[in-house]
């Protein structure tokens, strides 16, 4: 930060610091000071610029594994703050931790990664800090517009967007080859190959489904066109898991493969199914984009064997795709340097340097249009992939990601609890609409109970 | 000045009387702080909180007793305390026979290696249950893991052991091998207790080795048993590390209230119903006392009869 001249940080617009900002990022901070309107500051986003180059301290909860890298450049670039990057569990283990932090008042990190799912949330309990009132609303436009949509809840923005997961369809070329299968266009095409697999071996599946990955099967209702959750205001919540066209849509597929046992009910990252996904025995797998990292380091034998091809349709005609995972990172209001921890976030997600590591050092598929449309990061060939430029089917995967999905502002419970619903249908080899509807019924037992006026409406 | 020259017999009684009052209390201190704030602080705020309801919208609120209406008539509670009873009558026999069987058998003086054996038997206890859950759940895997081996070695399908049916008595199983040792320890020094001379007016009596197992053994047994039984209850109605590590392996069957603990900790954690959750574990506490108080009366009603 030492480069960065001080007028900058003191006059700059919100729009202009995050460009000042990038130009910074980009190589020298030399020239920003031109880059820098005298036009009004809101006084918070000047804050949180200022803040990068006081002293600070700053906690960071997150277990992406690798970011310490990326978090070593912003130190490098403001040496002023230092970070200390917490592993605190992941998923559902940190939230825990973290909202009985929040709850005690002390011991909550500064900056924590929240999943998008997560989000809303912790939003609606006022648990993270709405970033707009620092200025963060103008970093919208550097974000892929699924990413973004995801952070801005109820008007506000909640967190910054760090990584994204849009869905394709990962296979076994050398498995498909062998079947004479082509990638599947369509899901009535996916179920075709799904004999196929069956047919050939009866001990092998053309994919898995983890009974208890309630966000797996979000993520495929999504696809299908369905939004079964929506929220307006802070307390009015509709659930329709029940009638919504798209989970009819995802029923009716899906109960197909479950039904004919042509899918495997078995729960993924297990040692099990890794190496079943090593052996051959599962050639698909349907799942977000940050899935090659997870390839490659768990099952690297299979190099050369994978290819990615984009997902399934229901309507060829008019090709939607979903998110599948991702995380925003959102700062605590027990920060005692917010403005630090909004800065630290901003950079960490938006600033170029910072993406590209985050990429190529942490294996985060990007948030960032700036990376998703840049042509070294399209265009490059995976060896892993067989020389496939994959980030191309992923990039126009992201692109083509359906708008309006929301998840429940209580959607850790309502995935908790999918197991002891869906996911006994989904082992059992049971009745799709019933457990559903029994999964509604959890739902909506717990939203009137917390106080929300809930309808099962579409 | 005199004072000394002649001690006086009344205050000669006291002082020593007084100090050791003194010396009583703050022995007693130390105890007494930690149990206060680790055991009834904790006790009586969760106690506390069950009196609440906090809700996302609408904050909190007193509800008096509407939490425990709820937990008594809570079918996903109800179902789990019934799963965890299953679990005691029949894992709990089960671990103390064999805890039993390998206790005397080291008290019998004809094992070879008598030290070796009660350290092997009891190693499993010093296993963190965490990391034993996660090495019994890769071993019970029926694809890659060790059952499915020697299932694919000998040419035979064996049962998914993480399957509806086998679950429970697979955690049995690795609940048995991390306390047979524990409990084991317990019932020997129980034995070794008893007095050398009973054995050798047994042996003057012309005593075998089992009826003097029968006869002297097991009687001197019996309150080292009940205290082991009681633990066991405690443990069985408190299952949940097994299970809940066990859950990522087969999600749809260990479900989120699959034991009364797991559930009390769903509520807590992934609902945020923190207060209903306290409910729902002073339920559990009662039942707990209850049952292993039953026990403790049914024994000494019968040790009476005897």
């Amino acid at each position: 930060m030492r480069t960065l001249p001080s007028r900058v940080v003191i006059t700059g617009a919100a729009a202009a610091l995050s460009l000042s900002l990038a130009s910074c990022g980009g190589g020298s901070g030399g020239g920003a000071s031109d880059a820098a309107p005298a036009a009004a500051a809101p006084s918070a986003s000047a804050a949180v610029q200022d803040a990068l180059t006081k002293p600070a301290e700053l906690t960071f909860w997150t277990w992406v594994t690798g970011i310490e890298k990326t978090v070593a450049r912003f130190e490098a670039k403001y040496p002023n703050i230092k970070v200390n990057v917490v592993n605190a569990g992941q998923s559902a283990d940190q939230y825990t931790k973290l909202q009985t932090a929040i709850k005690a008042g002390s011991g909550a990190p500064d900056v924590a990664q929240v999943e998008y799912f997560a989000l809303p949330q912790f939003a609606l309990s006022k648990q993270v800090v709405n970033l707009a009132d620092y200025g963060a609303g103008a970093l919208k436009d550097k974000f892929a517009a699924s990413a973004w949509a995801q952070v801005a809840i109820n008007g506000g923005v909640y967190g910054i967007p760090q990584d994204t997961g849009p869905m394709a369809m990962f296979y076994r070329k050398d498995i498909f080859d062998k079947l004479k299968i082509e990638p599947p266009k369509t899901w009535a095409e996916f179920v075709e190959a799904a004999k196929k697999v069956k047919a050939d071996n009866p001990d092998n599946f053309l994919t898995t489904v983890d009974p208890g990955d309630a966000g797996g099967v979000d993520s495929m209702i999504w696809q299908a066109g369905g939004t079964p959750f929506k929220t307006s205001g802070e307390s009015n919540v509709s659930v329709s898991l029940a009638t919504d066209p798209g989970v009819k849509q995802w029923v009716s597929t899906w109960s197909t493969l479950l039904g004919e046992k042509l899918v495997d009910p078995q729960p993924g990252w297990t040692d099990e199914w890794w190496k079943g996904m090593g052996s051959g025995k599962y050639a698909v797998w349907l799942t977000g984009a940050w899935a090659p990292n997870g390839i490659v380091n768990s099952i690297p034998k299979t190099r050369g064997k994978w290819a990615v091809a984009p997902m399934p349709q229901y309507d060829a005609a008019q090709p939607m795709n979903a998110e599948n995972g991702g995380s925003s990172v959102a700062v605590i209001p027990q920060s005692k340097n917010i403005p630090a921890a909004v800065a630290f976030a901003e950079w960490l997600n938006s600033d170029p340097e910072a993406v590209k590591s985050l990429n190529e050092e942490a294996g985060l598929f990007p948030a960032t249009k700036a990376l998703l449309d840049d042509p070294a990061f399209r265009d490059a060939p995976l060896d892993f992939f067989g020389g496939q430029k994959i980030n191309q089917v992923l990039s126009d995967a992201s692109a083509a990601v359906r708008p309006g999905w929301q998840y429940l502002p209580f959607q850790v419970y309502a995935n908790s609890v999918f197991k002891d619903t869906v996911g006994q249908a989904i082992d059992g080899g049971g009745d799709l609409n019933a457990a559903l509807k029994a999964w509604q019924d959890r739902i909506t037992a717990f939203g009137t109970e917390q106080g929300f006026t809930l309808s099962s409406g579409g | 000045m005199t004072a000394p020259a002649v001690p006086a017999p009344r205050s000669g009684l006291a002082r020593p009387f007084l100090r050791l009052r003194v010396a009583g209390y703050a022995f007693f201190l130390p105890f007494l702080v930690a149990f206060l704030v680790t055991v009834v602080a904790p006790l009586a705020y969760a106690i506390y909180l069950s009196f609440f309801q906090d809700r996302m919208i609408g904050g909190t609120v007193f509800s008096g007793l509407a939490n425990y209406a709820r937990a008594i008539g809570d079918a996903l509670f109800g179902a789990g305390l019934l799963r965890v009873a299953l679990f005691l009558v029949v894992q709990v026999p089960i671990m103390l026979l064999i805890a039993l069987g390998c206790a005397l058998a080291i008290d019998s003086g004809r094992l070879r290696w008598p030290s070796l054996f009660r350290i092997t038997i009891f190693m499993p206890y010093a296993v963190p249950a965490v990391v034993a859950a996660l090495m019994w759940g890769y071993m019970y895997g029926d694809e890659f893991g060790l059952v499915g081996q020697i299932g694919d070695a000998l040419g035979v399908a064996l049962p998914d052991l993480l399957s509806r049916s086998w679950m429970l008595a697979s955690i049995g199983n690795m609940v048995t091998w991390e306390f047979v040792g524990y409990n084991m320890i317990i019932l020997y020094a129980a034995l070794r207790a008893v007095p050398e001379e009973l054995y050798e007016a047994a042996e003057m009596d012309g005593a075998g080795a089992i009826r003097i197992a029968w006869s002297i053994k097991l009687p001197a047994l019996r309150p080292a048993l009940l205290v082991a039984t009681v633990f066991s209850i405690i443990g069985s109605f408190q299952l949940f590390n097994e299970p809940n590590i066990l859950q990522t392996l087969a999600p749809a069957v260990i479900t989120t209230s699959y034991t009364p603990n797991m559930y009390a900790y769903n509520l807590a954690f992934n609902g945020q119903q923190i207060n209903y959750s306290a409910a729902v574990a002073v339920v559990l506490g009662l039942v707990t006392v209850v049952v292993a108080y039953a026990v403790q009366l049914l024994t000494a009603r019968r040790e009476k009869t005897l």
